[in-house]
């Protein structure tokens, strides 16, 4: 017998967070709690100079005027900020000149995770900077970007290491008085990645971080620099799983593109963060703000596939200032049983002739709840400007809701804009059909998702899209048709 | 293969078959004509395993085993393959990636290991040559867009996919030109063995000029009305069902 | 005083003018504490982001006209559908007009709020459907509510439909420096009822105005209504058009809005759906020129299952002027096969015109079609050069180019007269001569 829709949701409610496992490692770790002296602390443990410890103070002193935001779709218990540690570092600190250095533990969490990264290494050419618990314990490929003059290190390295890039560009899309979660990530941010393409330089690898939360009650604030000077190009991958965990964790992160002249940046990340249990206990709070700018004939291109967190707040912008200049952003987003997520894109039209697309497809089941919005704007000196919208949602099981908000704003009568959005759900008879070629329910439900959100796949670097797609099938096995 | 005895069928506590009693051994083509509304489709649905009909009395038996709770992929992975008279649309699932999970759904259901990709590859090749469809065809998503006459040689070429043991071709003949028609029907004959069967279910007797059957019942309101040689398809459509009609009457 | 303070403070004198022992007055007073803890909405609000009406705020409005100020039918007979017969419910700032309307109490009550609010044999009607289903909570509505007296009331019994359509008319003559009305209309079509309403605003000069205006329709199992607005008013008059519609199972209401004059203009056009079958059609035309602004806020709450809406909003924005459309769709958990649709599309004439758009679903069912398109583009400069070539002149070619745009809208408007009154508008709007309907 085929499946009912009860046995269905049954195993999809029991179906257990990948992930979910805990690595114990002892950390260092500062007292719980968020003041002066704590902001100050962080950037000491972290050698900063002055002029960064300045940053983070001016950062601290705008957010304690500013109010966190409502406006999104979301409903949540509102964390407590006094009540989180804003500072861990995993204890086994130095880095190391080969794996077999790197506790045997921590490896072996990222083998259960899928990322070896002596396969790593070998097969993909992907160099890997990985971030646990705020302190990148491990970089590989470093000689060969070094070669080309490329820049891939953690923030606090370049903060060390290239201040005049840092203190030129960090702030400088996101400014820390941006909105309240960018100002907390301003002040406490622990650490990231950053990343330099020097002019005229095709980066010849998929730069990628991989990201986890790892200590209890420790919030993760990232901060991502990447800057591509004229003419270059860069791909850069950011994927993340989580433990399981009772307690909710806040991750604000900031991410910052600055695409020069004639630059392209391609922006992927697949976001599986622990989305907390069938009951809607736990999961990540995933506050993050992420913003492009584009000069002249640049391109940022944004692309993400949304599965993890409780609560996503999430929306990667492109501010099209240079002339000529792209904006992308393709989107998939997919909520499950009490998860919500607010999600979509902002694109700034200011230059001349300024292109944009977005594509985004929202994927609701159980009883979660999953909101696009954006907002296409068109100044009036943007001559020119075209955009193409799609928002396309799919329901699946009558508990969830799916909502669009796309604010369109144009002042400008040569602009050009199109906008589309449907809703639908997935048919008994296209499951009968994949049933009668020998497809199971689940197989053909994962098929008819990936058919669906087949355009923003696309978009993903080849091993990417693999992942990307069995992220896609866990998170949805067994959901109703 | 096939038999199926005393079914009785229908959806929602409405009878539409009446007690069909039919045998098909390998090696067989079977017709079922019929006019409109007598259960043909119901017919097929209902070995298929469409959930929505509610089979209340006899039962259907595939190599002696009684198909009643096995679900449509089982039956799928047993050899039953329907060719649907309106093939459904799937947003952005290519026939190829459709095609290659359901070849290897169907290879895990039997234990084996995924189709390595190169011999996949030379499958399609060659059923695609068979069916004279174009190879970007195939990256196509799937149904979305074509027109009737390529929907139903898709049909026919995921057939010649699967390699069925016993083929249903439900009303393939209809929305198909003539040389659709000869395409279609070349492909059937020549994946036509001793040892599978096809069951043609069609108003017209035109398909059976290029598919010539061995046996031809005649559905009328739920039952089988008379069984015969493929004559009987010609007299029917000298007669037409009137002819049956009135005789069942009778 | 700034205008909140004074119509906070004028509602004493609005006591002495109407009967305070009536039940109705419960419900004013309830309105006014509601109004006078929101006041007027800022661009902080979320559903007023892109109108501000702060400018109106400014001005020094009257509540209640002096005196009774009169008409000459000629003088306004061009405002009138006058090519065909119709009921006439006429006010002149916001006061009844006996000599220019042309009520009926025969089968059916096309008559007036202020006799529908005070005589008793009005009252069970009342009691059941006045304040029913506006907002006791949107501040403009309640101010509304809180000064409500006058207005239209129509009342169609089971099975009747009236002999010709129906006009609403309001004429401000601007012998006040700066009027405020604040009308309030009750329709309600009873079973298998059926009525066209046209409802027009109309200042004669050009003294500010500003109309707060609330409608309630009810329509019950099978009734049909067809609305429609006329908004073509002088460059001094603003209007905040407040509409609530409530449907049974398979009604059918249609609301065209045709949006060409005026200063600031603000619809609130909400569809509430109480039953199954129902279908909800709101469509539109907006041409603005100059510093127009107009604001399209359409809500459809699909409640029940088995239900469609249709919305086809297209705007043409010149000059200065702005446009806002907000169409907002709820298709609750239970309103499954709910097919919604939703379409609006603009055109920017002008380097100094805007468009603000935002088409929001929210749905909560999983068995539904629901979809929404939006466009912002130019004229088809390939059809203008066509047109050109074959001998039409440039603002010509553009003026049929844009009522071509329009035109789909227009397809649906029922009284043949009256859609050749929008064409001839829409030309004149245009600046162009043509004859549209040949």
């Amino acid at each position: 017998m085929a499946y009912t829709e009860e046995e269905l949701k049954k195993e999809l409610e029991t179906k257990e967070y990948e992930y979910g496992f805990y690595t114990d490692i002892e950390s260092d770790t500062l007292p719980v709690g968020l003041n002066e002296d704590i902001v100050v602390a962080i950037s000491k443990k972290k050698e900063e100079p002055s002029w960064m410890t300045d940053w983070r103070l001016k950062a601290f002193k705008a957010w304690k005027e500013m109010e966190e935001p409502e406006w999104a779709n979301v409903t949540y218990q509102k964390p407590d900020f006094q009540a989180i540690s804003y500072y861990s570092a995993p204890n086994s600190k130095p880095k190391y000149d080969s794996l077999d250095e790197v506790d045997p533990e921590l490896l072996d969490t990222f083998k259960k995770l899928g990322i070896s990264l002596d396969e790593q290494k070998k097969l993909t050419g992907v160099a890997v900077d990985i971030v646990i618990d705020s302190v990148s314990v491990a970089t590989t490929f470093k000689k060969t970007l070094a070669e080309k003059g490329i820049i891939f290190c953690s923030i606090s390295e370049a903060i060390k290491e290239h201040p005049e890039l840092v203190q030129k560009y960090i702030g400088s899309v996101v400014p820390q008085k941006d909105n309240f979660y960018a100002a907390l990530n301003s002040a406490v941010f622990s650490d990231g990645s950053f990343c330099y393409i020097p002019k005229g330089v095709r980066c010849p690898m998929e730069l990628s971080t991989y990201f986890r939360i790892n200590q209890a009650g420790t919030g993760q604030f990232e901060r991502t620099l990447v800057i591509a000077d004229e003419g270059s190009y860069v791909s850069y991958l950011e994927g993340c799983t989580a433990p399981s965990r009772d307690e909710n964790q806040l991750h604000a992160a900031v991410v910052e593109l600055i695409a020069l002249d004639g630059s392209e940046i391609k922006y992927s990340t697949v976001q599986n963060w622990f989305p907390g249990d069938k009951n809607g206990k736990g999961g990540v709070f995933n506050f993050v703000t992420k913003r492009g700018i584009c000069e002249k004939n640049a391109k940022i291109s944004w692309t993400q596939v949304e599965t993890g967190s409780a609560i996503t707040w999430k929306y990667p912008s492109c501010i099209l200032k240079g002339d000529n200049s792209i904006g992308e952003f393709y989107s998939i987003a997919v909520t499950n049983n009490y998860q919500q997520a607010d999600t979509g894109t902002k694109m700034v039209h200011l230059g001349k002739n300024t292109r944009s697309t977005i594509i985004s497809k929202g994927i609701s089941a159980g009883k979660s709840q999953n909101s696009y919005r954006g907002l296409v704007q068109v100044s009036s000196r943007a001559e020119n400007a075209r955009n193409f919208s799609q928002c396309d949602s799919l329901l699946m099981g009558n508990e969830c809701g799916a909502h669009t908000f796309p604010y369109i704003e144009v002042k400008n009568k040569t602009a050009q804009i199109e906008h589309e959005a449907t809703t639908s759900k997935i048919g008994e008879d296209q499951i009968f059909y994949c049933n009668q070629r020998g497809i199971n329910t689940e197989k053909a439900i994962a098929l008819i998702v990936n058919g669906f959100s087949k355009e923003v796949l696309n978009k993903l670097p080849m091993e990417f899209a693999v992942e990307a797609q069995k992220l896609l099938e866990i998170s949805l096995e067994g959901s109703v048709g | 293969m096939l038999k199926i005895n005393n079914l009785h069928a229908g959806v929602e506590g409405n009878e539409i078959l009446k007690g069909i009693n039919l045998e098909v051994n390998a090696g067989e083509i079977h017709a079922i004509m019929g006019p409109n509304g007598s259960g043909k489709s119901t017919l097929a649905s209902v070995i298929a395993g469409k959930e929505e009909f509610e089979v209340t009395e006899g039962n259907v038996l595939l190599d002696g085993q009684d198909l009643e709770d096995s679900a449509p992929e089982d039956r799928a992975h047993k050899g039953i393959f329907m060719s649907f008279q309106y093939p459904v649309e799937i947003p952005g699932v290519s026939v190829t990636n459709f095609m290659k999970t359901a070849i290897n759904e169907s290879r895990k259901a039997r234990g084996l290991e995924d189709m390595p990709a190169n011999q996949m590859l030379k499958l399609i090749r060659e059923k695609a040559e068979l069916l004279e469809i174009d190879r970007k065809f195939l990256s196509r998503s799937l149904n979305e867009g074509f027109s009737g006459g390529e929907k139903k040689r898709n049909e026919i070429f995921q057939m010649a996919m699967l390699e069925p043991k016993l083929a249903i071709l439900d009303e393939t003949d209809s929305g198909l030109d003539i040389d659709a028609l000869r395409i279609v029907a070349n492909g059937v004959n020549k994946l036509k063995s001793k040892d599978n069967a096809v069951i043609i279910i069609t108003h017209y007797q035109r398909l059976l000029d290029y598919i010539v059957p061995d046996y031809v019942h005649v559905l009328h309101e739920g039952k089988i009305v008379k069984s015969g040689t493929k004559e009987l398809a010609h007299e029917l459509e000298a007669k037409g069902y009137d002819w049956i009609k009135n005789g069942a009457v009778v | 005083m700034d205008l909140k303070d004074k119509l906070v403070s004028s509602f004493l004198a609005f006591e002495s003018k109407v009967d305070v022992e009536h039940p109705v007055h419960d419900i004013r007073s309830e309105a006014i504490k509601n109004f006078e803890d929101k006041g007027f909405p800022s661009k902080k609000a979320e559903a007023w982001k892109y109108t501000s009406l702060k400018g109106l705020q400014k001005i020094d409005f009257s509540i209640f006209p002096k005196e009774v100020n009169a008409l000459e039918y000629k003088e306004v007979k061009k405002f009138f559908l006058h090519e065909i017969e119709t009921y006439k419910i006429v006010f002149i700032d916001g006061i009844y007009s006996s000599f220019l309307s042309e009520t009926t109490h025969d089968g059916v009550d096309i008559c007036l709020m202020s006799a529908a609010l005070t005589k008793p044999m009005y009252k069970p009607v009342i009691d059941v459907y006045f304040n029913k289903i506006a907002s006791k909570d949107e501040s403009l509505t309640t101010l509304n509510t809180a000064f409500s007296r006058e207005g239209a009331y129509i009342y169609i019994p089971k099975n009747k439909m009236p002999k010709k359509p129906i006009e609403i008319l309001h004429f401000s003559t601007g012998n006040e420096t700066s009027l405020m009305l604040q009308p309030r209309n009750l329709i309600i079509a009873e079973e298998n009822a059926e009525l066209q309403v046209i409802e027009r605003h109309q200042s004669l000069t050009s003294n500010e105005v500003l109309t707060n205006s609330v409608t309630e329709i009810f329509a019950a199992e099978n009734a049909i209504v067809d609305y429609y607005k006329v908004q073509n008013d002088s460059k001094a008059a603003s209007l905040i058009d407040n509409t609530y519609i409530n449907q049974k199972d398979k009604s059918v209401v249609k609301v065209h809005t045709f949006s060409f004059g005026g200063k600031l203009t603000r619809n609130n056009l909400n569809f509430f759906q109480n039953g199954e079958h129902i279908d909800s059609t709101m469509k539109g035309v907006t041409i603005l020129s100059d510093k127009q602004h107009v604001d399209h806020h359409t809500l459809v709450h699909h409640i029940e299952p088995n239900c469609e809406s249709h919305q086809d909003y297209k705007g043409i924005y010149g000059e200065n002027s702005t446009g806002v459309f907000n169409g907002k769709i709820i298709v609750d958990k239970i309103a499954q096969k709910t097919n919604a649709f939703q379409k609006n599309n603009n055109i920017l004439i002008s380097d100094k015109a805007t468009i603000n758009t935002k088409p929001q679903l929210e749905i909560f069912a999983d068995d539904v079609k629901c979809s929404h398109g939006c466009t912002i583009g130019q004229l088809d400069e390939e059809a203008l050069f066509y047109l050109q070539s074959r001998g039409i002149p440039k603002k010509e070619a553009r003026a049929l180019l844009m009522y071509a745009f329009a035109n789909n809208v227009l397809e649906s408007v029922h009284i043949p007269e009256l859609k050749s009154r929008i064409n001839k508008l829409i030309a004149l709007k245009l600046g162009v001569r043509l004859g549209f309907d040949l």
